[in-house]
């Protein structure tokens, strides 16, 4: 796995390249750090990159510095459109309210326009061995399921595999049973979810992963972030849809919603529809 | 043999829309005319003095006839025919509002009680009408202040208007005579019964709406930004005239028969503006320029506090809604309790 980890120096960057030091120690089979220089921690920022290389290559990886200098988001999907990676890992500093719609969020700009899955390091997570995958039930899931897969496979880590129901029956003949039912008995029925959820879990055993399916009701992206909380979970996994045509202006981007909403580390894993 | 079919179905639909406009049109005149003598009737024996009166009038109403629609089309000509005032027929319009909700209420309870032990069947009912009282507290107080101040009055749709001339002069060797054997009471049933009648005809008359071939085929799998969901029940609540059948055209792209409550609740929000067109159509052609405004107000209202709910607090909305939802649809005893509270507010409106 070809892995980008980057830093600007700033503090929450220096923390995402500490846990994405430590995941491509385990996962990577070379790394390119990003630097990029700011003209009053020129020195600092140096010195970092240096240690980070030298502590990867001790482990016998090899890593080559890249030294930037302008605004983290741009050169970092810059470097990432030029040289294809499997993973490209970040730090956020999850702006929130007002400072966020002034400023807007580096990460969504990355995971927005960045060609590989993106993990954005967030919270205070020191290692991840727990795995909150979000199954939309779709065909981006399974995408996304691979690659959380082969990532748990190298991080040793399980994976529990979401779907949320959100859905509200129209008409009294509605399928209600769906509705109200268990990861197991959605599975055992054979509905549209239980098929899809079965498929995933073969996917994700045939990566050698300890892994379950858990279903909850509600809002989509409220029951996610609970699950994550409730869970103690160490990273959430979602994918994203990069939707050509009108659909992309009127479907909203729950992947973008996650990660803002989230308190801990998220992989947004992108996919062509 | 087909393209007789074929040619009967070409036909069917604009004889029911016709039919329909001349039933409505007739319903209006018959409440019109029976509207005027039952002033005494409400504001005696029924005590309709206030707009609290009214409300619950209105809401009591929409619970007897199972539909939102007959009951404000009464409201405007109860308020054409000086039986209520303006702030009253805008409070029983409001009312008729909130009473709608109950036939899917109705139905969903029905479901549940059949055995199948599925509450989840209760929470597009309950869902509607949580959506339609949250608008309502905040629309309602903006409507009186709207109605008291006069901001919006001597509103007219001066084509309408005229139109409405003409069809009273053509009612009248119709309805004059029966007015003169019927009691005033008996017309203006009569006139709600035909107006309810007329609704099923349009319903019947309206074309079938193919959504599953444009890209909102994916509304059941996907979650869309709540403006686009608002926009689209606004827009085709406006050409079917009813909630329940624009909520009931989403139905075919779902082979399941359900919706993301992501993408039903905005709807739903767009749906209750333009509910009223059919009520707004139906001041215009009572020619009274006070039952548009009052019409008009509750357009207005209602996308007042929709239109920032929309766009700026949508999630924390969703969610508070949600919530109420979960916990009502929880246990039966929380259900009983809220089906306690929206049968007796209404009975409270009218005895306080």
């Amino acid at each position: 796995m070809k892995i980008l980890l980057c830093t600007d120096g700033s503090s929450h960057t220096v923390r995402g390249l500490n846990l994405g030091t430590r995941v491509a120690r385990t996962a990577a089979s070379s790394v390119d750090i990003l630097a990029v220089v700011q003209r009053d921690q020129e020195k600092e920022i140096r010195q970092l990159a240096e240690e980070v290389a030298a502590d990867l290559e001790e482990a016998g990886i090899p890593v080559t510095i890249h030294w930037r200098t302008g605004r983290i988001a741009e050169e970092l999907v810059r470097q990432a459109q030029t040289t294809p990676y499997d993973l490209l890992i970040m730090g956020s500093r999850g702006r929130r309210g007002l400072v966020r719609l002034l400023l807007g969020s580096v990460a969504l700009q990355v995971t927005g326009h960045a060609p590989a899955p993106v993990l954005v390091i967030k919270g205070r997570v020191r290692d991840l061995k727990r795995f909150l995958v979000c199954s939309s039930a779709g065909p981006v899931s399974e995408h996304t399921i691979r690659f959380a897969g082969r990532l748990a496979r190298a991080l040793e880590a399980s994976v529990t595999l979401l779907h949320v129901m959100s859905q509200l029956p129209l008409v009294e003949d509605a399928v209600l049973d769906d509705l109200e039912a268990s990861a197991e008995e959605l599975i055992r029925r054979g509905s549209r979810e239980g098929v899809h959820l079965g498929q995933m879990l073969d996917l994700l055993v045939a990566e050698g992963v300890v892994t379950r399916a858990v279903i909850r009701h509600g809002l989509v992206l409220d029951e996610i972030v609970a699950e994550a909380q409730e869970g103690q979970y160490d990273l959430l996994v979602t994918g994203a849809h990069i939707t050509p045509g009108l659909n992309a202006r009127l479907v909203d981007d729950l992947s973008a919603d996650i990660l803002l909403a989230a308190n801990r580390p998220v992989l947004i894993v992108r996919q062509e529809q | 043999m087909g393209s007789q079919q074929g040619r009967r179905l070409k036909w069917k639909k604009p004889v029911l829309a016709s039919s329909g406009f001349v039933l409505f049109v007739l319903a209006l005149g018959l409440m019109k005319e029976g509207a005027g003598g039952l002033a005494p009737l409400l504001r005696g024996r029924l005590e309709i003095t206030n707009a609290a009166d009214s409300m619950g009038f209105g809401w009591l109403m929409a619970y007897l006839v199972l539909s939102g629609s007959p009951v404000a089309a009464a409201a405007v000509a109860l308020l054409s025919a000086d039986a209520l005032s303006p702030l009253q027929a805008f409070t029983m319009v409001a009312g008729s509002r909130l009473g709608a909700s109950l036939i899917v209420l109705l139905i969903g309870f029905i479901y549940a009680l059949r055995g199948h032990n599925h509450w989840t069947a209760l929470t597009t009912g309950v869902l509607s009408l949580l959506l339609c009282s949250s608008v309502q507290l905040v629309a309602l107080p903006a409507g009186l202040l709207i109605l008291s101040r006069g901001w919006l009055d001597n509103l007219a749709i001066p084509a309408l208007e005229g139109l409405a001339a003409g069809i009273n002069l053509g009612l009248e060797p119709l309805i004059g005579p029966l007015a003169a054997i019927l009691p005033d009471w008996v017309l203006f049933v009569a006139g709600v019964g035909l107006v309810t009648l007329s609704f099923r005809l349009f319903d019947h008359a309206l074309p079938q709406m193919r959504l599953e071939r444009t890209d909102l085929s994916q509304v059941p799998r996907l979650v869309y930004r709540p403006w686009v969901m608002f926009l689209m029940g606004l827009a085709i609540t406006l050409l079917t005239m009813s909630v329940s059948i624009s909520v009931g055209i989403l139905v075919p792209l779902s082979t399941r028969g359900y919706m993301r409550r992501e993408n039903i609740i905005p709807y739903i929000l767009g749906a209750n503006i333009s509910t009223l067109a059919d009520t707004l159509i139906a001041a215009a052609l009572l020619g009274d320029p006070r039952a548009v405004t009052v019409v008009v107000t509750h357009m207005v209202c209602a996308a007042i506090v929709s239109l920032p709910v929309i766009l700026l607090a949508y999630r924390s909305y969703e969610r508070a809604i949600s919530g109420a939802l979960a916990w009502i649809t929880h246990r039966r005893r929380n259900f009983a309790l809220f089906l306690g509270v929206i049968l007796v507010i209404p009975v409270l409106l009218i005895l306080l």
